[in-house]
C-alpha cells in the first residue's frame, strides 16, 4: 500500500515536471513580451511534428534529426515574431493577446495542411522501459523530462535574474513603453521569446511523446499545463519546477485515488480546480511579480 | 455622428437609437427582408441562417462581455452548453413551453457566468480570461460525470420541439421565425444595455478599470455583470440551439467554439453591437462557403485529399484573426464608419 503511494507520488511528480517544462515555454514568452501565448499547445504540436518529418518521414538518424527539429523550430518561433508581433509593438498587449488567439487556430490548420490528422508514431529517443528502483516503477522519459526541466529552469532564471540581455527582457514584461523609452528593443525580446518559446515546446514535445502516438489533439496538454504556470506566478521560472511538482502530486493521487470513486476525470479537472483557489487566495500566484497599479 | 441638418431638439430625440426617417426606412427594409427569407431562399440556406441568427445572439453577448466590458471570455460556447442542457433537461422533463425554457435557460447559463465571473473580485486581466477556460473544463468535467441519467453524460440528451398552440416548431422555416424574433429581441436589448448606465460603467472598466474604481464604479461588481449578461445571451442562443439540433451533447460546445466566437467579434468589430453581428454573418458565410466548396476542391485536386476543408477552414479562420488586429483593429464596423462618415459629409472633405 505505501509503496503504491510513492510510486503514484513519483510518478505524479515526475508528470508535473512536464507540465512545468511545458509552462516554461508559456513562461518564458510572458517574461520577455508580457504576452499570454494560449496557442501553448500547439507549439508543442507543431514541435512534434517538426521532429517525425526529421526523423521519421525523412529518415534522418536522430542524433542529427532532433537538433535540426530544434533549430527549424527556433526559425518557426523567429517567423511567427516576423510576421505578426513585429507589426504590432506599440499597439495594447491586448491585441498581441488576441493574435495569438489566431495563432491557435493557425498554426492547427497548418499543422493540418502540412502534416494531416493522422496519428503518426513518433520517435522513441527515450528507452521504453521504466527504471526499476525495488518497487518503485519510474518511466524513463519522464526521468529524463524531469532532469531537463530542473537544468532548463536553473538555467533560464539565471539568464533572467542576472543577465543584462535577461534583465533587458524583464523590463519588456513589465512595461513596453517605458522599455521603448530606455532605449530597450522591444522587437528583439519579442523575437528571442518566441524562438525560446518555441525551442522549449519542442523540448516539452520530446519528452511528452516519445515513443508515443502523435496527432494534433496532443495539444491539450497546452491548457493542462496552464495551472502550473498560474500557480507559480506567471513571472517566476524557478518556481514553475515546485508548482509543477504541487500539481502533478495532486493530480497522481487523485487519478490513482479519487478516480475510482467518482468515475473517472478528477485528475484532469483538479489542477484547474487547484487553480482557480489560489488564484483566489493569491492572484499573483506563488512567486509572481507584485505590481502597484497607477493610472 | 448625426447627418447633416439633422439636430436634437428634444430629450427624446437625443435618446433615441434611429435619428432619421431613412434610418427608420432602412431598418423596415432589412426587417422585412429577414422576415421574407424563407420565400426567397432554399432550405439549405434556411438552415444556415437559423446557425447566423443563434450565433448573433451568442456573440452579441460576448460582445458585451468582451467588445464592451473589456473581460476577455475564452468559455462562452461553455456557457451556451449551459444553456443547451438546461433547455433539453426542462423540455424533457418538465414539459415547460419553450417560452420558458429559452429565459429559464439565459438565467442559468446566466449564473454559472456570474460564479466565474465573481473571480473578478480578486483575479484580474488575462488571468481572468484563464478562469473562464477552467469554466470550458468544469462544464466538459460536470456534464460526463454526473450520473447518466441527470445529462446523458457522454450520450447527449434528446430535446423534444418547441411547440406553440399545438403547432411544432420543427421544420427549419418556423425555426427560423423563433431565431429571428428572438434574436431581434436579444439585439434591441442589447442595445438598450449598452447605452445604460452598466454599459457606460462597462466601457470605463474596459478602458481603465484602475480609474473606473477611483470614479466610483464598483469594478468587480460591473465585471461579474458583464460576464452574467454574456452568459444569459449565450444561454438563450444555447437553448435556441437545443431546439434546432433536438440533440445536445457536450462535443458541440468545445474551446475551439469559444476561439470562433471571439474570431467573429474581432472581424466585426470590437465594442460595437452591430460589429457583432456583421462579424457572425462574415464568418459563417465564409465557414459555409469553405464547406460546401471543398468538396468539388478535394474532388478537382486530389492529393490534397478531404481533410483540406478542415484544415483550410482553421488556416482562414486563424489569418483572417491575426490580420485584422494587425491590419484593421477595429473590425469591418470601424471601416464602415468611416465610409459613412465620408457620404455623409460629401462632397466636403471634413
Amino acid at each position: 500500500m505505501i509503496i503504491d503511494f510513492v510510486n503514484y507520488a513519483i510518478n505524479g511528480a515526475l508528470l508535473g515536471l512536464l507540465y512545468a517544462l511545458i509552462a516554461m515555454g508559456f513562461v518564458v514568452i510572458y517574461r520577455a513580451s508580457k504576452v499570454f501565448n494560449f496557442a501553448q499547445g500547439e507549439l508543442v504540436v507543431l514541435g512534434g511534428f517538426l521532429q517525425w518529418w526529421m526523423v521519421v518521414s525523412m529518415g534522418l538518424p536522430m542524433i542529427v534529426g532532433i537538433p535540426l527539429a530544434f533549430v527549424l523550430a527556433g526559425v518557426v518561433g523567429l517567423l511567427i515574431e516576423r510576421i505578426f508581433f513585429a507589426r504590432l509593438v506599440g499597439e495594447s498587449v491586448f491585441a498581441m493577446v488576441m493574435v495569438t488567439i489566431g495563432l491557435l487556430v493557425l498554426l492547427r490548420g497548418v499543422v493540418l495542411v502540412a502534416f494531416g490528422p493522422q496519428v503518426r508514431p513518433f520517435p522513441i529517443v527515450f528507452p521504453l522501459q521504466p527504471l526499476v528502483i525495488g518497487e518503485l516503477m519510474i518511466p524513463t522519459n519522464l526521468l529524463w523530462g524531469g532532469v531537463l526541466t530542473v537544468l532548463a529552469a536553473i538555467g533560464l532564471s539565471w539568464f533572467f535574474n542576472r543577465t543584462r540581455t535577461g534583465l533587458t527582457m524583464t523590463a519588456v514584461a513589465e512595461d513596453h513603453q517605458v522599455a521603448l523609452s530606455m532605449g530597450i528593443s522591444v522587437k528583439r525580446s519579442i523575437a528571442f521569446a518566441w524562438v525560446l518559446g518555441c525551442v522549449l515546446s519542442t523540448l516539452g514535445a520530446v519528452v511528452f511523446l516519445s515513443g508515443k502516438s502523435l496527432n494534433f489533439l496532443a495539444s491539450e496538454i497546452g491548457f493542462a499545463a496552464l495551472p502550473v504556470a498560474l500557480l507559480a506566478g506567471l513571472e517566476s521560472i524557478g518556481g514553475l519546477l515546485l508548482a509543477g511538482v504541487i500539481v502533478g502530486v495532486i493530480q497522481g493521487l487523485a487519478t490513482a485515488y479519487l478516480d475510482p470513486l467518482v468515475g473517472g476525470a478528477v485528475g484532469s479537472v483538479l489542477p484547474f480546480a487547484i487553480m482557480l483557489l489560489i488564484l483566489l487566495a493569491r492572484p499573483t500566484g506563488l512567486f509572481g511579480w507584485r505590481t502597484i497599479e497607477r493610472v | 455622428m448625426d447627418p447633416a441638418g439633422v439636430f436634437a431638439v428634444r430629450y427624446s430625440q437625443d435618446r433615441a437609437l434611429l435619428r432619421t426617417r431613412k434610418q427608420w426606412f432602412a431598418l423596415a427594409v432589412f426587417l422585412a427582408a429577414l422576415a421574407a427569407l424563407p420565400l426567397l431562399v432554399g432550405p439549405r440556406l434556411i438552415a444556415v441562417a437559423n446557425i447566423m441568427l443563434i450565433s448573433a445572439i451568442v456573440v452579441v453577448g460576448l460582445q458585451i462581455c468582451t467588445g464592451y466590458a473589456g473581460q476577455v471570455n475564452l468559455g462562452q460556447a461553455a456557457f451556451m452548453g449551459v444553456g443547451a442542457y438546461t433547455a433539453a433537461v426542462l423540455a424533457e422533463r418538465t414539459g415547460l413551453s419553450f417560452l420558458l425554457t429559452i429565459p429559464l435557460s439565459g438565467v442559468a447559463a446566466a449564473g454559472f457566468g456570474f460564479v466565474f465571473g465573481l473571480s473578478a473580485a480578486r483575479i484580474k486581466g488575462f488571468y481572468l480570461a484563464l478562469t473562464t477556460i477552467a469554466a470550458q473544463f468544469v462544464f466538459h468535467f460536470a456534464v460526463l460525470n454526473l450520473p447518466g441519467s441527470w445529462l446523458g453524460g457522454s450520450n447527449g440528451a434528446t430535446v423534444p420541439p418547441a411547440t406553440l398552440f399545438g403547432y411544432r416548431i420543427a421544420s427549419d422555416t418556423s425555426l427560423y421565425y423563433l431565431c429571428l424574433v428572438c434574436t431581434v429581441i436579444m439585439v434591441y436589448g442589447a442595445f438598450g444595455i449598452v447605452r445604460s448606465r452598466f454599459g457606460r460603467a462597462f466601457i470605463a472598466v474596459r478602458d481603465d478599470d484602475v480609474a473606473a474604481g477611483i470614479m466610483g464604479i464598483n469594478v468587480v461588481a460591473t465585471k461579474a455583470t458583464a460576464f452574467l449578461v454574456g452568459a444569459f445571451y449565450a444561454g438563450v442562443g444555447g437553448a435556441l440551439w437545443a431546439y434546432m439540433l433536438r440533440f445536445v451533447a457536450v462535443d458541440q460546445f468545445t474551446l475551439f467554439n469559444s476561439v470562433f466566437f471571439i474570431a467573429m467579434i474581432i472581424v466585426g468589430g470590437m465594442g460595437s453591437v452591430v460589429g457583432a453581428l456583421i462579424g457572425v454573418f462574415v464568418i459563417r458565410a465564409i465557414q459555409e462557403l469553405i464547406t460546401s466548396l471543398g468538396p468539388e476542391l478535394a474532388a478537382s485536386v486530389p492529393f490534397l485529399g478531404g481533410d483540406i476543408v478542415f484544415a483550410s477552414m482553421n488556416v482562414f479562420l486563424g489569418g483572417a484573426i491575426a490580420l485584422f488586429l494587425i491590419i484593421e483593429p477595429k473590425g469591418l464596423m470601424h471601416r464602415w464608419n468611416i465610409v459613412k462618415a465620408g457620404y455623409r459629409l460629401w462632397p466636403f472633405p471634413y
